[in-house]
């Protein structure tokens, strides 16, 4: 059953100073099943950005709609939470305070909002940390405890855009280790956006590569690789086909992207 | 010396108290040694008798206390007023263009011109003095509290939305706590103006407070009790500046983590 169906969604931006108007997004249609885990790879500014956008209400599409279980999208709502590049926690509050963030928006009683908050600071391994202020911890540990307050929130679907894009290369990869191990126990439905060829397959059990500017999706392949899946998997046979079949797939639409 | 090489926390206060000491020296060297004549500049043994003399014999406390009061009371009503509208602008456009125009013009009005009118108006009472005060405040404050909030990073705005947040709730959850430091900032910078217009607003009419002391002095040629008068604000700025840290450090603490 699909969770999520985009229907020729579009997104043109007017020109800026008379300039001519540009296309983010060509017409795009796409629908995700229930606890897929979706990566949208592609080269910087190929609209994948400001279709996750769109999805969570926060940018307006110039055409087309979207249905989440069956109801159209207008607006941001807790149904679809968001993870996103640049630090977003809120600086006035504990690492416990902002998971909690969406749970009081909610009007939940506090000793129910600590049991949870409480759950996914176990989760995502940040116990000892509750009380600190988020100026105090590493990216890494920023961007674990955001990922844990939209998770927290439970939403439909968890909508990421390139989290770990500004970590160091080992952080990035336990991070991914982390949020795949929590999919795997919990299932949920993610979308998530890199342009990261191994994160792309590592993570994914579907994975849409975009063409360059305008966006449009240019290849949709299931990676059928085996879970639970151990960082040892980057390296086997399997994983190195998917790899090599994406990077001639994007590697197209970056020479084209650069050409611009 | 490097540029921007940090230095010690007593190498600090050290230097700071230095200029202090400084300062004095010169300004005893040039009363004391004869260089300026009495008439025009007391030295700084006369300053401090003057001053003992004012506060134990002519009762200059109460209108210290007066003063105070004016400044706090005056800025307290303009905060009242200039912040939740400040914060209103910043948050939502079609206020800001509603009133910024007329703010930002009302801002350059000098405070001072408006006592004559005020004095016209609301008589040479406490209301008076409160108004002049308020005048000098309260544009400057929406503004720069406007400003402020609307700079608010929009990506934690988005945050808050995909959270759950409405949008009355992003301005209580977000706007407020985000820009509250900045807004105590704010408030700090201003209160120190509110000090100039008060003396201002007590030098035309007034038969209290500090600056109607300065007036008064000015008519004697005691030229010691108008320094003392000057140094007793310097102070008393110094000392509210310093409480207004103070507090925000414990408001706050978010900010130093």
């Amino acid at each position: 059953m699909s969770k999520l169906v985009v229907e020729s969604l579009s997104r043109v931006f007017p020109g800026v100073h008379g300039g001519a108007p540009v296309t983010a997004l060509q017409p795009t249609s796409l629908s995700v099943g229930d606890n897929d885990f979706v990566t949208i790879l592609g080269p910087s500014g190929c609209g994948k950005s400001t279709l996750l956008r769109m999805i969570a209400g926060l940018d307006r599409p110039t055409s087309g709609t979207i249905l989440l279980d069956g109801r159209k999208v207008s607006g941001p709502g807790p149904d679809r939470g968001m993870v996103f590049q640049s630090y977003t926690l809120f600086p006035w509050l504990t690492i416990a305070e902002n998971i909690a963030f969406g749970l009081t928006e909610k009007g939940m009683a506090a000793a129910e909002t600590r049991e949870i908050v409480a759950a996914y600071i176990d989760k995502v391994g940040l116990r000892g940390f509750e009380k600190h202020y988020p100026k105090q911890l590493s990216g890494g540990m920023q961007q674990r405890t955001a990922i844990a307050r939209a998770l927290a929130n439970d939403p439909a679907v968890l909508l990421l855009d390139e989290p770990f894009g500004a970590l160091d290369n080992q952080t990035r990869a336990l991070m991914q280790e982390l949020l795949l191990g929590i999919w795997e126990r919990e299932k949920k439905t993610v979308l998530f956006v890199t342009h990261d060829i191994e994160e792309a397959i590592f993570i994914a059990s579907r994975c849409l590569v975009m063409s360059a500017r305008p966006g449009r999706i240019k290849a949709d392949i299931a990676i059928d690789l085996p879970y639970p899946r151990h960082y040892t998997l980057k390296t086997s046979p399997e994983f190195s086909d998917f790899k090599a079949r994406l990077t001639e797939e994007i590697r197209a639409e970056a020479v084209l992207a650069a050409a611009h | 010396m490097r540029p921007l090489e940090p230095i010690s926390q007593t190498a600090r206060l050290w230097l700071g108290l230095s200029f202090f000491l400084l300062f004095f020296a010169a300004w005893a060297l040039a009363t004391l040694g004869g260089f300026v004549p009495k008439i025009f500049l007391a030295d700084p043994i006369t300053m401090v008798k003057d001053g003992w003399l004012l506060l134990t014999k002519f009762g200059f406390g109460l209108d210290i206390l007066i003063t105070i009061w004016r400044v706090v009371g005056g800025f307290v009503l303009a905060v009242i007023v200039a912040v939740p509208l400040g914060i209103l602008m910043g948050a939502y456009k079609p206020v800001e263009a509603f009133f910024e125009p007329f703010v930002s013009f009302a801002r350059y009005l000098p405070a001072s011109a408006f006592v004559p009118l005020l004095i016209l108006w609301a008589g040479l009472g406490e209301t008076q003095k409160l108004l002049v005060i308020f005048i000098g405040s309260v544009f400057q404050i929406v503004l720069m509290v406007a400003v402020v909030v609307g700079n608010t990073r929009r990506d934690l705005v988005e945050a808050a939305y995909t959270l759950g947040s409405g949008d009355r709730s992003v301005v209580r959850r977000v706007l407020i706590p985000m820009n509250a430091p900045e807004i105590a900032e704010i408030l700090r910078l201003v209160l120190g103006w509110a000090w100039t217009y008060v003396i201002v607003a007590e030098l035309i009419g007034s038969s209290t407070g500090i600056g109607h002391m300065i007036i008064d002095s000015q008519a004697l040629m005691a030229t010691g009790q108008i320094i003392f008068g000057i140094i007793v604000i310097g102070v008393i700025g110094l000392v509210s500046d310093f409480l207004f840290k103070l507090v925000n450090r414990r408001l706050f603490p978010w900010r130093l983590a």
